[in-house]
Formats: C-alpha cells, sequence, structure tokens
C-alpha cells in the first residue's frame, strides 16, 4: 500500500513539476498612437510525444483576431509562440494580441 | 525543440531494439521496417511565426501564400541510425565515431537540419507580389516550418497574407 501511494505521489509530482513553457518566439510591430482598444486571440494543439503532420492551429490564430476587428486596422501586434511540455505531451500555442483601431479607418 | 529530442530518442532506441533481434529476419528487412517507420512519422514542426498588421478597412481582402521548401539532412543522426542498425561491433563503434565526429562539425545553433542551399528563400517577395495585382497586402504572416522524416526534412518558408483588393 505504502509503495502504491510513494509511486503515485511520485508520478503526479513529475507530472506537475516537468510542465514547463519554453518561449520559441516573440515578434512586435509598430505601436499606434491610440491603445485604447487591445484585442487578443490565440489558438493551440496537444501532441502526443510531438507528433503531428500540420500547424494549421496558427491560422485559428490570425481568423480569431481578425474577426475582433471587423473594419479596422489592427497594429502592435505581439505575436508569442510557445510551447509547454508536460510527460511526453506537448502543448504548442500561438498568442497574438494587437490594438484594433477602427477611428482612423 | 524538447519534442524533437524525444521523437529522436524513441527512433534511436527503436534502431537499437532492432539491432537486437537474432538474426533470423535479414538486414534488408531490418533497414525496410525502420525506414518505413521514419517515412511514417513524418512530423510537422513549427520553429517560428511572425504576424504584421492587419489592415481591412481599406476593402474587402483575398489570401494569397507562398511555400517555398528545400530538403534538410542530418548526416549524423543517419550514421547513428546506420550504426544501430548494423550488425557487427566493430561497424557498430566506427559509425558512432563517426556520429560524433559529423554532431561536432556541425554543433552550434541551428533552426531545422541544415540545407545545402542558402538562397532558396530570396524570391519569395516577387512570388508574392505575383499574387496580388493592387500590391496592397498586408496581413503578412511569416512561418518558419519544417516536415520531419527522421534524419531528412522539407524546411519550409511559408507567407500567408492578405491581398487589399
Amino acid at each position: 500500500m505504502k509503495k502504491l501511494f510513494v509511486t503515485l505521489t511520485s508520478i503526479i509530482a513529475i507530472s506537475f513539476l516537468s510542465g514547463c513553457v519554453s518561449l520559441d518566439s516573440v515578434s512586435l510591430t509598430q505601436l499606434p498612437e491610440d491603445r485604447d482598444h487591445l484585442v487578443t486571440a490565440s489558438a493551440s494543439d496537444i501532441l502526443f510525444l510531438g507528433f503531428t503532420t500540420q500547424n494549421d492551429f496558427v491560422d485559428e490564430a490570425v481568423e480569431s483576431l481578425k474577426s475582433k476587428c471587423r473594419g479596422g486596422k489592427l497594429t502592435g501586434i505581439l505575436t508569442k509562440h510557445q510551447t509547454t511540455s508536460y510527460v511526453l505531451v506537448f502543448k504548442r500555442e500561438v498568442i497574438a494580441s494587437g490594438y484594433c483601431n477602427t477611428e482612423e479607418a | 525543440m524538447r519534442a524533437n529530442k524525444a521523437r529522436l530518442l524513441l527512433f534511436k532506441s527503436i534502431a537499437v531494439k532492432f539491432s537486437e533481434i537474432q538474426i533470423r529476419e535479414s538486414l534488408m528487412l531490418r533497414v525496410l521496417v525502420m525506414s518505413l517507420i521514419l517515412v511514417g512519422s513524418g512530423c510537422a514542426r513549427l520553429d517560428h511565426i511572425q504576424i504584421s498588421d492587419i489592415d481591412q478597412s481599406q476593402g474587402s481582402l483575398k489570401a494569397i501564400s507562398v511555400k517555398i521548401s528545400n530538403t534538410g539532412f542530418n548526416a549524423a543522426e543517419t550514421v547513428a541510425i546506420a550504426g544501430a542498425l548494423a550488425q557487427s561491433d566493430s561497424t557498430k563503434e566506427s559509425l558512432g565515431d563517426l556520429a560524433t565526429l559529423l554532431a561536432l562539425v556541425n554543433m552550434g545553433p541551428t533552426t531545422g537540419n541544415p540545407v545545402y542551399n542558402d538562397h532558396y528563400a530570396e524570391n519569395i517577395l516577387m512570388q508574392l507580389h505575383q499574387q496580388c495585382a493592387s500590391g496592397k497586402i498586408t496581413a503578412i504572416r511569416n512561418v518558419r516550418e519544417g516536415l520531419s522524416y527522421g534524419p531528412v526534412s522539407g524546411e519550409v518558408v511559408r507567407i500567408d497574407a492578405d491581398c487589399i483588393l
């Protein structure tokens, strides 16, 4: 019983302690003067051992960002690409935020 | 990067397991099985993404895209797999040494596998303009990605954008 408890605790501890984020890339575009309306969008996918055949989740983030500023101009876009590692499982994520300006339009 | 290392470890352990199978099966069969594993495990990799300003105020948009790729090759990994598949101990040792040497020669920060043409992504701007008659391009997404088949990979530069009509 004690052995089972130790094993389970170890597995849980390893799972939580090994979950850490690596920042793969960051980019920022020119910042606007009017920075009142910040919009954010993100998209992610979860992989076992990193096996995947596509990176389509990136397009979801862009479409989501565009949908939050219809007819406007998005500037000052901060794009982050990060990977969170768990035990044998990886979460890839793209987070984009920018300032929506519809008045200039 | 971590995912790539985990996969590489998996490939190596599979190769070692195959080398341990006692030689009822021929070398050709082992090579064939390993090749199928490597080809079947084609994996997409995302190295970098950048999104530029998005202007939806000047009219309707049409999606455009340019994708350029080149073949990347990891010589050290190839030799390491060959070493794991080798039958004699002396061959295993020699190939192991060669793999170490190749890894040392190619050591340093890289994005994906090395390619043999460093100009392959140069005409991307011209190709993008060819798809947009108005010349007004917005929402440019620069994506550096790759498709890996074990030691061989397609090193891809993709530009997605919207053309303002």
